[in-house]
C-alpha cells in the first residue's frame, strides 16, 4: 500500500514535470498546426486557404518573435521589419533562380546577410533612440522597398519575383506545400524554444536591465553597445529567416507587400499579444493575421466586404492598447486566475453540498 | 541628356573626405580643446551644410550647357512648389502632435484623406446645386469644409481615444494611431462609396511667367494659390504659437507636460486643439494634393506621410522651423535627383537623411540635452 | 618596442590569470552543489529500493508468520484509508438523508456493515488466522533470498554512487590543481617579466588613488583638482554640502563621466594597478568596483533574485550560443550563482523577498537590495551613493550594522557619500570633506568634526 501510494505520487510528479516543462506548450502549438496539415494529407477536405493561413501565421510568428526580443526585451522600436523580410525573400529567389544554389547554402548566406544588416542598424540605434529610431528604420525600410522596385535585374521590379524549383543537395525539387508546411512548423518550434532560452538566460536579463535602467545595466557590466547589436542582429536574423520561409512556401514576392503596413502589423501582433511572452506573441499573431486569414475570410459577410475585417483589426488593436496595455496574454492570465479561483470556490461549495456544512 | 558620368563617385568621395577630415580633427585638435562638444557641433554643422551644398552644386553641374543651366535648375526647383506646400503642412501637423502628445501620429495622413474626401463630396454637391458658382470659390469652400471636418476628427481622436487609454506608453500611442489607420482604411470606402471622386485644382489657367534675377521662370497658378494658402495658414499658426495663450501652452506642454499641468495650463485643451489643428493642416494638404491623382483614394497621403516623418526627423522634432526647412529640402532634392537617378530619387534622399541623422541624431536643428546619472 | 611588447604580454597574461581564477572558483563552488545533488538522488533511490524490497517480502512474511514493523505500518495505512473513505461516504449519506428528510437509519447501518466486511477482509489479508506450518520454512527461505538479492542491488548502487562521487571529486580536484598550477606558472611568468605591475603608483595597502581630478561642465567646475587615497579595507566617507560634487566624483571613478583632467588608479582583483581613465564604463565592474545609485535603479521587470543574477552578469562564462541552446555550462553556472545569491539574500535578511518584484517594496528594502546586488561579484571596492537617503533612524542604524558586516564578511573596502553626519561619523574610518569640488580636509571623523574649515563650509563663514 505504502509503495503503491509512493509510486503513484511519483508518477504524478513526473507527469506534472512534463506538463509544466517550459517547452510543453510550444510542442502542443506545433502539434495543433501539424494536425491541420496531416488531416489535409490524409484526404480530408480542408480548404487550401485555411492551410495557407496557418502557414503564413507560423512564418509571421517567427518574425514577431524576433521583434519581441527587440521591443519587449531590448526596448527598441523598429519599423524596418518589412524591408528585412523582403530582403530574405529576394535573396532566396535570386540565388535559386540564377545560381541554383542549395537551399542550405542560401540560408547560411541569409544569416550572414542578416548579421551584416543587423550590425548596421544596431550601430544606428546607438546614436538614435526611441521614436526617432522607429522613423529612421522606417526610412531604411523605404530605401529597401525602392531598391526592390528599381533593381529589376534582381527583383524583377514591380511585377514580382517568382521562385523556380528549390535545390536541395544539388537536386532540383518541385515545390511541395505539404512538406514545406511541416518544415515551417518544426522551424517555428525550434525558434520558439531558442527564443524562450534566450529570454530566460543572462542575455535576456541583461537586455531587460538595459531597457529598464541604462546606467544600472552599465554599472553591472552590461555593454549597451554589445546588447543593442545583439538584439538587432537576432531580430534581423529571424526576419530574414521568415522571408526565406515565406518565399519557399509561397514562391512569389512583390515589393508592395513589404511596405509600412506589414511592419505595423507585426508591431501590432507583438503589442496586442503581449511583448514579453511567447504565448502572447502567438496569440497576437493569430489575432492580427491568422484570424483574418483563416476565419474571417471564410465568412461570406467578410468576403464581400473586405473592409470590415480591416476595421475589426483596427478596433482590436485600439481596444487592447486602451484597456489592456499588457497585451491580451495578461487578460487571459488574469481570466485564468479568476476561473481557477472560481473553480476552487465551486468545489468548496460542492463539497459542502455533499458532505455537510463543515468540510474540514 | 545629363552628364551623369563621375557624379556618384565625386559625391561619395567628397562625403568620405568630410568624414575622414572630421575624424582626424576629432582625434588631433578637439582632444586638447576646452569646449570640445561645442566646437565639434559647429564643425559638424559646417560639414553637413557643405555636404548638402556640394550635392546641390553637383546636381547643377550635370545639366548640359545647351539648355541654360541656371534657368533650368531654378525652374525645376520651382516645379516642386505644390509638393513643398503639401509637405510643409503635413510635417507641421506631425510636429505639432509630437510636441504636445509625444507621439508620432500615423493617422495624420488618413485624417487628411478624410478631409479630401469631404472636399470632393462638397464639390460634387456644389456643382449640382449652385451651377453658377465659379471654380475657385467653390473649391475654396470645399477646402474649408474638408479642413473643418479633419479638425473635428483630430479633436475626436484625442478626446475619445488617446485620452481614455490606460497608461499609454509612447509606443502604445503610436500603435493606437496605427489602429486608426486600419479603421479609416476600412471605414472610408463604406462612408464615401466606391465611386471614384476627384477634387479640381484651386485655379485653372495659363502658366504665369515672371523674371527673377534675369531668369525667365513660369509657375502654375494652382501652385501659386497653394503657396499663398500655405503661407497664410502657417503664418497664422506661427503667430498663434508666439502670441496667444494657446501657443504658450503648447510650448509649455512640449517642454514638460506634468509641470505645465501643475502650473495651471489646461494641457487637455491644448492637446485636443493641437490634434485638431494638425488634422486641419492635414486636411488642407490632402485637398491641395488630391488633384494630382486621378481619383481620391485612401492611400492618397501615405507617401507624403512617410516624407513628413523623414522631414520631421531631418529637421529635428524639437523645433518647428527645422522640419519646415527640411520639408522644402526634400521635394526639391527629389526633383533634382531625377536628373541623375530616375526612379531612385526617394531611396537616395532617404539615404542622405539617414547619413545626416547618423551624425546629428537630433536633426539639423535639434539641441542636445545633457543626460543625468 | 620592448616595453610595448612586454606590456602587451602582461596584459595578455593577466587576462588569462583572471580567466583561470574564475574557472577555478567556479569549479570549487560547483563541486559541493553537484555532490549534494548526487547524494540526494542516491538517497531517493535507496529509499525506493528498500520499499520495494519490503513490499516483495510482505506476502512471504505473512505466510511465514513473521510480524515486522512494515507489516504493521502497511496494515495501519490500509485501515486508515478505509476509515477515511467510509467517513466521507457516511457524511455524504447523512447529508442526503437530511435533505430528503428521511428519519430512518437503515441505510447507515448498511454502510457500517459494508465497512465491517471490508475491515475483516483486510485483517484476514494481513493477519491470517491459520498459517500453514509446513510451508513456513520455505517462506522464510524465500524471504532470506529476497533480502539477499536486494542487498546485492543496494550494494551495487552504493558502489556505483561512491565511484561516481569519487570520480567527480577527483576530476574537479584535478581540474582545480591544473588551474592552480597554471595560475602559479602565469604568476611566475609575470614576475619573470620584471615589469612593475603596480607601477609604483599605489603604495602597499592603498586601493584607490585620485590625483588632481577635475571635471568641468562648461564653465562650472564640479570637481576641481581633487586628490585623495582610499586604503584597503577601510570605510571611506566623502562628505560635503549640496552641490559639492560628491556624486560627480563617483561618476568619474565609475566612468559615467569622463573627467576633464586628472589621474585615477586602482588596485584590481589580481593586485594589478589599473588606470581607470583607460577603462569603459561597463568594464569597471570587472576590475572589482561596484556601485549603487542615489535614486534606486532597479530592474522593475525582474524579481529580486533575478536582479541579483543580473548583477552577476560578468561572472557568466557561457556565451550567446550557450544561452540560445541552454547549454550545460549555463545550467551549472546558474546553479552556482543562484546559490550565491541566496546566501547573500540570507545574509542581508532579504530572503523573503526573493521572488517578489521590486515595484511596491519599501524604499529601505530597495536600498538594501541594491547593496546586495553590489556583493554578487566579490568586489574589492563598493561605492555607495547616499545609502541612507530616504531612510528613517531605525533603518539607518540597521544600515550601519549591515555596512560593517559586509566589510567584515566580504572582505571589501567601502567608499560612500552621505549626508547623514551621524552615520558617517559612526562608521567611517577616514572622512574627506569637499566643497565646490575642492578638498577641505581629510582625516579621522574626530579630526573632521573639529576642523574649522569644514564647519565654515557647512555653516558659512563668520
Amino acid at each position: 500500500m505504502i509503495l503503491q501510494n509512493k509510486m503513484c505520487a511519483e508518477r504524478k510528479a513526473k507527469l506534472n514535470a512534463i506538463k509544466n516543462h517550459p517547452y510543453f506548450g510550444f510542442v502542443v502549438i506545433t502539434f495543433l498546426m501539424l494536425i491541420v496539415q496531416l488531416l489535409r494529407v490524409s484526404g480530408l477536405d480542408i480548404p487550401v486557404v485555411l492551410l495557407r493561413a496557418f502557414g503564413f501565421t507560423m512564418i509571421y510568428i517567427i518574425i514577431a518573435l524576433g521583434f519581441s526580443i527587440l521591443l519587449g526585451y531590448g526596448g527598441l522600436a523598429s519599423l524596418g521589419t518589412a524591408g528585412f523580410v523582403g530582403v530574405g525573400t529576394y535573396v532566396v529567389g535570386y540565388l535559386t533562380n540564377q545560381f541554383e544554389m542549395s537551399i542550405f547554402l542560401i540560408v547560411l548566406i541569409t544569416i550572414v546577410g542578416a548579421v551584416v544588416i543587423g550590425t548596421i542598424v544596431g550601430f544606428i540605434s546607438l546614436r538614435i533612440e526611441g521614436m526617432y529610431l522607429a522613423i529612421i528604420t522606417l526610412g531604411l525600410s523605404e530605401i529597401l522597398k525602392e531598391v526592390f522596385k528599381n533593381a529589376t535585374t534582381i527583383t524583377n521590379g514591380t511585377n514580382g519575383l517568382s521562385l523556380g524549383t528549390i535545390v536541395i543537395f544539388k537536386q532540383a525539387i518541385e515545390l511541395n506545400h505539404n512538406a514545406i508546411f511541416i518544415v515551417i512548423a518544426l522551424i517555428m518550434l525550434f525558434i520558439m524554444i531558442i527564443t524562450l532560452n534566450l529570454m530566460k538566460s543572462p542575455t535576456g536579463r541583461a537586455l531587460l536591465a538595459m531597457r529598464n535602467s541604462q546606467s544600472a545595466a552599465q554599472a553591472m557590466g552590461v555593454s549597451i553597445f554589445k546588447y543593442r547589436l545583439l538584439a538587432f542582429i537576432t531580430s534581423t536574423v529571424y526576419a530574414l529567416l521568415g522571408g526565406v520561409l515565406y518565399m519557399t512556401y509561397i514562391g512569389f514576392s512583390i515589393p508592395s507587400t513589404w511596405s509600412l503596413g506589414f511592419s505595423l502589423n507585426i508591431l501590432a501582433a507583438v503589442i496586442v499579444g503581449g511583448s514579453q511572452s511567447i504565448y502572447g506573441i502567438v496569440l497576437g499573431t493569430f489575432m492580427i493575421f491568422g484570424l483574418n486569414l483563416a476565419v474571417l475570410q471564410q465568412i461570406p459577410l467578410f468576403v464581400e466586404n473586405p473592409a470590415i475585417s480591416v476595421v475589426f483589426n483596427g478596433f482590436l488593436i485600439i481596444a487592447v492598447i486602451m484597456f489592456y496595455p499588457g497585451g491580451l496574454i495578461r487578460l487571459i492570465n488574469s481570466m485564468n486566475y479568476k476561473i481557477k479561483t472560481n473553480y476552487q470556490l465551486w468545489k468548496k461549495k460542492r463539497r459542502a453540498y455533499i458532505y455537510g456544512d463543515d468540510p474540514e | 541628356m545629363f552628364i551623369t558620368e563621375g557624379f556618384w563617385r565625386s559625391i561619395i568621395l567628397f562625403i568620405l573626405g568630410l568624414v575622414v577630415v572630421y575624424f582626424i580633427l576629432n582625434v588631433t585638435v578637439f582632444k586638447k580643446l576646452q569646449n570640445k562638444s561645442k566646437a565639434q557641433n559647429i564643425l559638424l554643422n559646417v560639414f553637413v551644410f557643405l555636404g548638402v551644398l556640394f550635392l546641390f552644386y553637383k546636381l547643377y553641374s550635370v545639366i548640359p550647357e545647351i539648355i541654360n543651366p541656371p534657368q533650368f535648375y531654378a525652374q525645376n526647383i520651382l516645379n516642386r512648389t505644390l509638393y513643398v506646400c503639401v509637405l510643409a503642412l503635413a510635417t507641421t501637423g506631425i510636429v505639432l502632435i509630437f510636441k504636445t502628445s509625444n507621439t508620432t501620429n500615423f493617422a495624420q495622413g488618413m485624417i487628411g484623406a478624410v478631409g479630401a474626401f469631404v472636399a470632393a463630396k462638397l464639390v460634387i454637391y456644389f456643382t449640382a446645386t449652385y451651377t453658377t458658382m465659379g471654380n475657385t470659390p467653390m473649391i475654396l469652400l470645399a477646402l474649408v469644409g474638408g479642413a473643418l471636418v479633419a479638425f473635428l476628427l483630430g479633436v475626436f481622436v484625442d478626446v475619445v481615444i488617446i485620452r481614455n487609454s490606460k497608461m499609454p506608453t509612447v509606443v502604445g500611442k503610436q500603435m493606437i494611431t496605427m489602429g486608426l489607420v486600419l479603421i479609416f482604411t476600412g471605414v472610408i470606402p463604406l462612408i464615401f462609396g466606391t465611386i471614384p471622386m476627384s477634387v479640381p485644382k484651386l485655379v485653372y489657367g495659363d502658366n504665369i511667367a515672371f523674371t527673377l534675377l534675369g531668369l525667365e521662370l513660369v509657375i502654375t497658378p494652382n501652385a501659386l494659390a497653394a503657396l499663398v494658402i500655405t503661407i497664410v495658414v502657417l503664418g497664422i499658426l506661427f503667430i498663434m504659437l508666439r502670441v496667444t495663450k494657446w501657443g504658450l501652452g503648447v510650448r509649455a506642454t512640449a517642454s514638460n507636460e506634468v509641470v505645465a499641468s501643475m502650473m495651471g495650463v489646461n494641457t487637455k485643451m491644448i492637446t485636443a486643439m493641437s490634434w485638431g489643428i494638425a488634422g486641419l493642416l492635414g486636411g488642407i494638404a490632402a485637398t491641395m494634393w488630391a488633384p494630382n491623382t486621378s481619383s481620391v483614394g485612401v492611400d492618397l497621403m501615405i507617401p507624403t506621410q512617410v516624407n513628413g516623418f523623414m522631414a520631421a526627423i531631418l529637421g529635428g522634432f524639437g523645433s518647428f522651423v527645422g522640419p519646415l526647412i527640411s520639408s522644402m529640402l526634400i521635394p526639391v532634392l527629389t526633383g533634382l535627383l531625377s536628373f541623375v537617378a530616375l526612379g531612385w530619387e526617394n531611396a537616395v534622399v532617404y539615404a542622405v537623411i539617414l547619413a545626416i541623422v547618423l551624425f546629428k541624431p537630433l536633426g539639423l536643428f535639434g539641441k542636445q540635452v545633457a543626460k543625468k546619472v | 618596442m620592448a616595453t610595448i611588447l612586454s606590456s602587451v604580454k602582461v596584459w595578455y597574461l593577466s587576462k588569462r590569470l583572471i580567466s583561470h581564477e574564475t574557472k577555478r572558483n567556479f569549479n570549487k563552488n560547483f563541486l559541493p552543489i553537484k555532490k549534494t545533488e548526487l547524494i540526494e538522488n542516491f538517497n531517493k533511490k535507496i529509499e525506493l529500493l528498500e520499499l520495494k524490497k519490503k513490499n516483495e517480502l510482505l506476502p512471504n512474511e505473512i505466510s511465514a508468520g513473521i510480524q515486522s514493523d512494515f507489516l504493521k505500518r502497511e496494515f495501519e495505512t490500509a485501515i486508515q484509508e478505509l476509515e477515511e473513505k467510509y467517513y466521507w461516504k457516511n457524511r455524504a449519506l447523512v447529508q442526503t438523508l437530511k435533505r430528503k428528510n428521511i428519519q430512518s437509519d437503515e441505510e447507515l447501518k448498511k454502510l457500517v456493515e459494508e465497512k465491517q466486511v471490508l475491515l475483516d477482509e483486510i485483517k484476514n489479508k494481513y493477519y491470517p488466522e491459520e498459517i500453514n506450518k509446513d510451508q513456513k520454512e520455505e517462506f522464510v527461505a524465500k524471504c532470506v533470498a529476497i533480502e539477499e538479492s536486494y542487498a546485492k542491488k543496494a550494494e551495487e548502487l552504493t558502489l556505483k554512487h561512491n565511484a561516481k562521487l569519487e570520480e567527480i571529486e577527483a576530476k574537479t580536484n584535478h581540474a582545480i590543481e591544473m588551474r592552480d598550477a597554471k595560475i602559479s606558472e602565469i604568476k611566475k611568468q609575470l614576475a619573470a617579466l620584471d615589469v612593475k605591475v603596480d607601477k609604483g603608483i599605489l603604495a602597499e595597502g592603498e586601493l584607490l588613488k585620485l590625483e588632481d581630478l577635475s571635471m568641468h561642465f562648461g564653465g562650472l567646475k564640479a570637481v576641481d583638482k581633487l586628490s585623495f587615497t582610499v586604503k584597503e579595507g577601510e570605510i571611506f566617507g566623502l562628505i560635503g554640502p549640496n552641490g559639492a560634487g560628491k556624486t560627480t566624483v563617483f561618476n568619474c571613478i565609475t566612468r559615467f563621466y569622463k573627467p576633464t583632467s586628472g589621474k585615477m588608479h586602482f588596485k584590481n582583483k589580481i593586485n594589478n594597478t589599473v588606470d581607470l581613465n583607460e577603462l569603459v564604463v561597463h568594464n569597471i565592474i570587472r576590475e572589482g568596483i561596484t556601485r549603487t545609485f542615489q535614486n534606486v535603479e532597479m530592474i522593475w521587470e525582474l524579481n529580486i533574485l533575478e536582479n541579483l543574477l543580473v548583477a552577476a552578469h560578468t561572472e557568466y562564462r557561457s556565451g550567446f550560443f550557450g544561452h540560445l541552446f541552454n547549454s550545460r555550462l549555463l545550467r551549472h553556472e546558474e546553479v552556482v550563482i543562484k546559490s550565491k545569491a541566496y546566501k547573500i539574500l540570507t545574509d542581508l535578511d532579504l530572503l523573503q523577498y526573493a521572488y517578489q518584484y521590486p515595484m511596491g517594496l519599501p524604499y529601505g528594502i530597495l536600498k538594501k537590495i541594491e547593496l546586495a546586488r553590489t556583493l554578487m561579484v566579490n568586489p574589492k571596492l563598493i561605492i555607495l551613493d547616499e545609502p541612507a537617503a530616504g531612510l528613517n533612524d531605525v533603518e539607518t542604524d540597521a544600515l550601519a550594522k549591515t555596512i560593517h558586516k559586509i566589510r567584515e564578511e566580504y572582505n571589501t573596502t567601502i567608499f560612500l557619500v552621505e549626508h547623514d553626519m551621524g552615520l558617517v561619523m559612526e562608521i567611517c574610518d577616514t572622512v574627506c570633506a569637499i566643497s565646490f569640488g575642492k578638498k577641505l580636509a581629510i582625516g579621522t571623523p574626530k579630526e573632521i568634526q573639529n576642523s574649522k574649515v569644514v564647519r565654515e563650509a557647512y555653516l558659512g563663514g563668520e
